[in-house]
């Protein structure tokens, strides 16, 4: 029994033109045990650049209050927002600081860049970078993911249009992992504003 | 083998260097059963660990009662249990003086495997065809013959990647659409994306697939080329 397969759970982010999306389920488990169903894996950085992170539960909650902690400092120190590649940079140092003890959890960041240029990445849970130019996937059905979002990712999806795909994405890829699932929540992030929406899905 | 695994990989004492009669030759299958037709596709590359074997060393297998069998796992296995297959449909043939049905090839073929039940065949089979009435039936096996016959399904390496993808086209899981069957036209196009899809983010799925349409005319085949790398 792999440590990430511990409490379940998966997110995936997509670029669309202008626009960003990231979505995550709710679950948390004990293996098989279902335990909640509004388990929070995803945050936000400011309005603009948001990150989840999946795999074991309490590292989850651990690394938010940590990048809370860093991005505070840095907005004092700087006076400004920080930057997805640079808050993406900060996320792959602190995961690469626990090389030989690691953090078991692995990322996905989606937000815009400060032109409004769309930007997404994922990592793995020691910091390894993966700059993706369509659509990153990670958690327990990251698999299902991928295959869903191969077969129905577009480039230049307009945000409900980018919704209606990463929805769909999730809502079938988590129906075929026993350990994802129990509701799912997308953010869609365009330059003007974010819209959050909960997902209607299969409650097993 | 994953960074997350490195920890627990550690282990002290007797290494272990024993003959394994298994291996794992991956690729991707799949099957949709329509209403008066029925789809079996599997792609054709053969590989070892990181290498290719093959690239076309086709995993579906035509049986002379119009049933279509499609296997994923080690491919020797998959050949044989084929061949198994084969020799009992021809015995029956000959003893019922008629072809054997697809719900009793399914039958049958459930028996086959669980006969092997401490040495098992490994392959992750679908076995495809018309039933008596005309209409698509696929069935699913695991390795030692649990079946259930289904709408659609995807075996394999890229099974995971794939199977999502047909509940949501093929089922129509989580969307509204009018409840029509799937048309073979339709049917073609998903197997054809999934495939795409698959070679995309499975290593061990590529080259080429091939498709065998079952309608009540005979098996057509298709060939489809996919990636190659």
């Amino acid at each position: 029994m792999s440590i990430m397969q511990y409490n379940g759970g998966c997110l995936v982010g997509m670029k669309g033109k202008n626009c960003v999306a990231i979505a995550s389920d709710r679950r948390f488990g004990v293996q098989a045990l279902g335990l909640s169903t509004n388990f929070q894996r995803m945050f936000s950085v400011n309005n603009r650049l948001y990150y989840g992170l999946a795999g074991l539960g309490t590292d989850v909650q651990t690394l938010s209050e940590k990048f809370r902690m860093s991005v505070n400092m840095y907005n004092l120190k700087e006076e400004r927002d920080i930057a997805p590649t640079t808050f993406a940079s900060l996320v792959s140092s602190t995961l690469y600081e626990r090389r030989f003890g690691p953090y078991f959890s692995e990322p996905v960041i989606v937000g815009l860049e400060k032109d409004d240029t769309p930007f997404i990445c994922a990592m793995d849970l020691i910091g390894c970078i993966n700059f993706a130019k369509d659509f990153v996937v990670t958690g327990t059905s990251s698999e299902q993911l991928y295959g869903m979002c191969e077969a129905l990712w577009e480039p230049d999806l307009e945000p409900e249009d980018l919704f209606e795909t990463i929805s769909q994405a999730m809502l079938n890829a988590v129906d075929r992992d026993a350990l994802s699932g129990w509701g799912a929540v997308v953010h869609v992030i365009t330059p003007t504003q974010v819209i959050t929406r909960t997902l209607k899905g299969r409650m097993d | 083998m994953a960074p997350q695994d490195w920890m627990e990989a550690e282990k002290q004492g007797a290494v272990s260097h024993a003959f394994s009669p298994y291996t794992d030759n991956g690729g991707t299958s799949l099957a949709i059963a329509g209403e008066d037709f029925c789809l079996v596709a599997a792609d054709t590359r053969q590989s070892e660990g990181y290498s290719i074997n093959s690239r076309y060393a086709p995993k579906a297998y035509k049986f002379s009662n119009g049933a279509v069998l499609a296997t994923s796992g080690m491919h020797a296995d998959g050949h044989t249990l084929a061949k198994r297959l084969e020799q009992r449909l021809e015995w029956y043939e000959h003893n019922h003086g008629k072809k054997m049905s697809v719900g009793a090839m399914a039958q049958m073929l459930s028996t086959i495997l669980y006969q092997k039940r401490f040495f098992p065949y490994y392959t992750f089979n679908i076995l495809g065809g018309l039933d008596e009435h005309g209409k698509g039936a696929i069935y699913t096996y695991d390795p030692v013959g649990s079946h259930e016959r289904e709408g659609w399904r995807a075996a394999g390496s890229g099974g995971s990647l794939v199977q999502p993808f047909l509940d949501n086209q093929i089922g129509h899981k989580h969307q509204q659409s009018p409840q029509v069957p799937i048309t073979l036209e339709k049917a073609l196009k998903v197997a054809k994306d999934a495939f795409s899809g698959a070679a995309e983010r499975d290593i061990y799925t590529g080259d080429m697939a091939e498709l065998f349409i079952i309608t009540k005319d005979g098996v057509h085949v298709e060939q489809y080329p996919l990636k190659r790398d």
